[in-house]
């Protein structure tokens, strides 16, 4: 596993794909406190370092969909993994190995956000203003979970399909069903169950006239509501929304339920890659 | 005889397609071993198998006297380099990275031997370029020299030579005589192109439909393809007799059949016969190629 590690990381060294994701993620890192700095000073509307800190979610899984994808399909597409194959490694270590690699190419994405949205964003906007800089630990631990949920994906579908380019396109089609039911159902349980009270002038009659609150038809309850509320815990889609806005009043429920994704998809992966035949 | 790879009754199905058929054949220790068939024979398939990138479906192997259900037969297979259908190399990686990258896999603490390697496989002077710039001939020499890194006893080479230009085809020719003989690799190595394969070859193994129709070293092989005169004879005591006298090479093939192998001319050769009482009943001229024996053993027509 060690070897297999070693090659690996070596292959990430020089992956020029990587290294565009980690230059954009700088720039978006180094970016973003500025462009809020920017709206603070024009419209004179508060901005904090919090509000941006954890966006970075929501676009560098698009990256790192595309990164996982590419990078264990070039094993297919170049024959390389016949290489691990053939002079004897286990099918479950070339597995690992490949998971393990991307989970570190992910992490190096996203501190390849952090350290300059930090090192612009806390002179320009103050520091956190949390109550609890746990917070800030405990979201940024979910964050990395779920990152190794979305890598366990990612590595399942890549390693069980022999072609690169379907791989990819499965991957990121994939992220985007997700992160789009994520949005219908955090849509879904945002709708406020009524609608308030309300007065308006009728321009006819010059009257005031007093609309009583309504309830919401599209306001979600019973049991639809329980499956809505664990569909976004649940869900990476959701997840991604949620974590990147610090939305989550749990969320170590959140990266207990993307702990179960991890180590199902993982062993799903391992048990049907031992069994793949490889052209 | 010590073998290096032995199948026994080895079976493999892609759903209803039976790709190998209760398919045995030995390797000898040492030999360039000729694997002949034709496209979808099944050559691929017993390939994939012995590398461990597919799992038979029936029957058994043996890597080194290690079965293949056997444990240790990631053992066996730190023994094989092998190089299945298109070399296996990373396209954006130069020469050496891929060699150091194998190297890594492999575990080697030193990358000390990748010049010696490359200036085997021919490829010392390709500095920085990347092997997607890489010529068909200079990708396979990579795969055979990434086959080769650990020291391989046992070389595995699915179609080597296909799509090479003559250059290339020589090239790859005299590296796996100089592998064979030099560092006595055993090769095993799976061909269409049986004119290549005869000038390598110590022994043969033919396969069609999945089974193999004959195993024979290049030397029986030689015999059975040797240009010679068969011929049917009333009496073999005496044909024998007549022969000896002659100083005629010869092999008897029954009571009544014998091959001539020196070149006579047939007058005297039958003057002389008759001259002892010895009738010749028959008289026919053969001369096989490796092709013509493939295709008589395999079914002649049915395969044009």
């Amino acid at each position: 596993m060690n070897k297999l590690l070693s090659a690996n990381f070596t292959r990430l060294k020089k992956d020029v794909f990587l290294k565009l994701c980690i230059i954009f993620m700088f720039a978006i890192g180094a970016l973003l406190p500025v462009l809020d700095y920017h709206v603070m000073i024009t419209y004179e509307f508060p901005r904090y370092i919090d509000e941006s800190f954890f966006s970075y979610t929501s676009f560098m899984v698009i990256l790192f969909s595309a990164f996982c994808s590419l990078f264990i399909g070039t094993e297919y597409s170049d024959g390389t993994i016949r290489n691990k194959l053939i002079v004897g490694h286990k099918r479950m270590d070339i597995y690992l190995s490949n998971l393990t690699a991307c989970i570190i190419a992910g992490v190096i994405m996203c501190i390849a956000y952090l350290i300059p949205y930090l090192l612009t964003g806390i002179p320009l906007l103050g520091f956190f203003i949390v109550d609890n800089i746990s917070t800030i630990w405990i979201f940024l631990g979910c964050n990395l979970v779920l990152l190794i949920a979305l890598a366990a994906i990612f590595t399942l579908v890549s390693m069980l399909n022999q072609n690169k380019a379907l791989s990819a396109v499965i991957c990121i089609l994939g992220l985007f069903v997700l992160l789009m039911l994520g949005a219908m159902i955090e849509d879904g349980l945002n709708q406020p169950e009524y609608f308030e009270d309300y007065a308006y002038m009728d321009p006819e009659t010059k009257e005031l006239v007093i609309e009583p609150s309504t309830a919401n038809p599209y306001y979600i309850r019973g049991t639809q509501r329980q499956i809505y509320e664990f569909l976004s815990d649940f869900l990476p889609g959701s997840q991604i929304i949620r974590l990147s806005a610090m939305d989550a009043p749990s969320p170590e429920i959140l990266a207990m339920y993307s702990g179960i994704i991890a180590v199902a998809t993982t062993s799903l992966g391992i048990f049907f890659f031992g069994k793949e035949d490889i052209k | 005889m010590d073998y290096v790879l032995t199948t026994n009754a080895l079976c493999k199905n892609y759903r209803h397609f039976k790709a190998l058929n209760g398919f045995s054949m030995h390797v000898p220790k040492g030999a360039i071993y000729g694997f002949v068939g034709k496209n979808g024979a099944g050559k691929t398939t017993l390939i994939r198998l012995i590398c461990g990138l597919q799992e038979p479906t029936a029957g058994d192997y043996t890597l080194y006297g290690i079965n293949n259900t056997d444990k240790k037969i990631k053992d066996s297979r730190r023994r094989i380099g092998a190089v299945v259908e298109t070399p296996s190399i990373y396209l954006n990686m130069t020469a050496e990275e891929n060699l150091k990258e194998q190297y890594r896999i492999l575990g080697l603490p030193s990358f000390a031997d990748i010049p010696e390697l490359l200036k085997l496989v021919g490829l010392e002077d390709t500095g920085r370029k990347k092997a997607k710039n890489f010529s068909l001939g200079m990708r396979q020499r990579l795969g055979i020299a990434i086959a080769l890194c650990g020291d391989p006893d046992f070389l595995v080479l699915d179609e080597p030579i296909n799509g090479l230009d003559p250059q290339g085809i020589i090239e790859v020719r005299e590296l796996i005589l100089k592998l064979n003989r030099q560092k006595q690799i055993t090769v095993l190595i799976s061909s269409h192109i049986l004119d290549e394969l005869s000038r390598l070859a110590t022994h043969y193994g033919f396969i069609d439909k999945g089974r193999l129709v004959k195993e024979i070293s290049a030397r029986d092989l030689e015999n059975a393809c040797r240009k010679c005169i068969r011929l049917e004879v009333s009496d073999m005591k005496v044909f024998t007799r007549v022969m000896d006298s002659l100083r005629l090479e010869y092999h008897v093939l029954s009571d009544t059949q014998a091959d001539i192998f020196t070149k006579e001319t047939i007058t005297r050769l039958v003057l002389s016969l008759a001259k002892e009482g010895c009738e010749v009943l028959s008289l026919t001229e053969r001369d096989e190629s490796l092709e013509s024996y493939y295709v008589s053993l395999i079914g002649g027509t049915e395969h044009e």
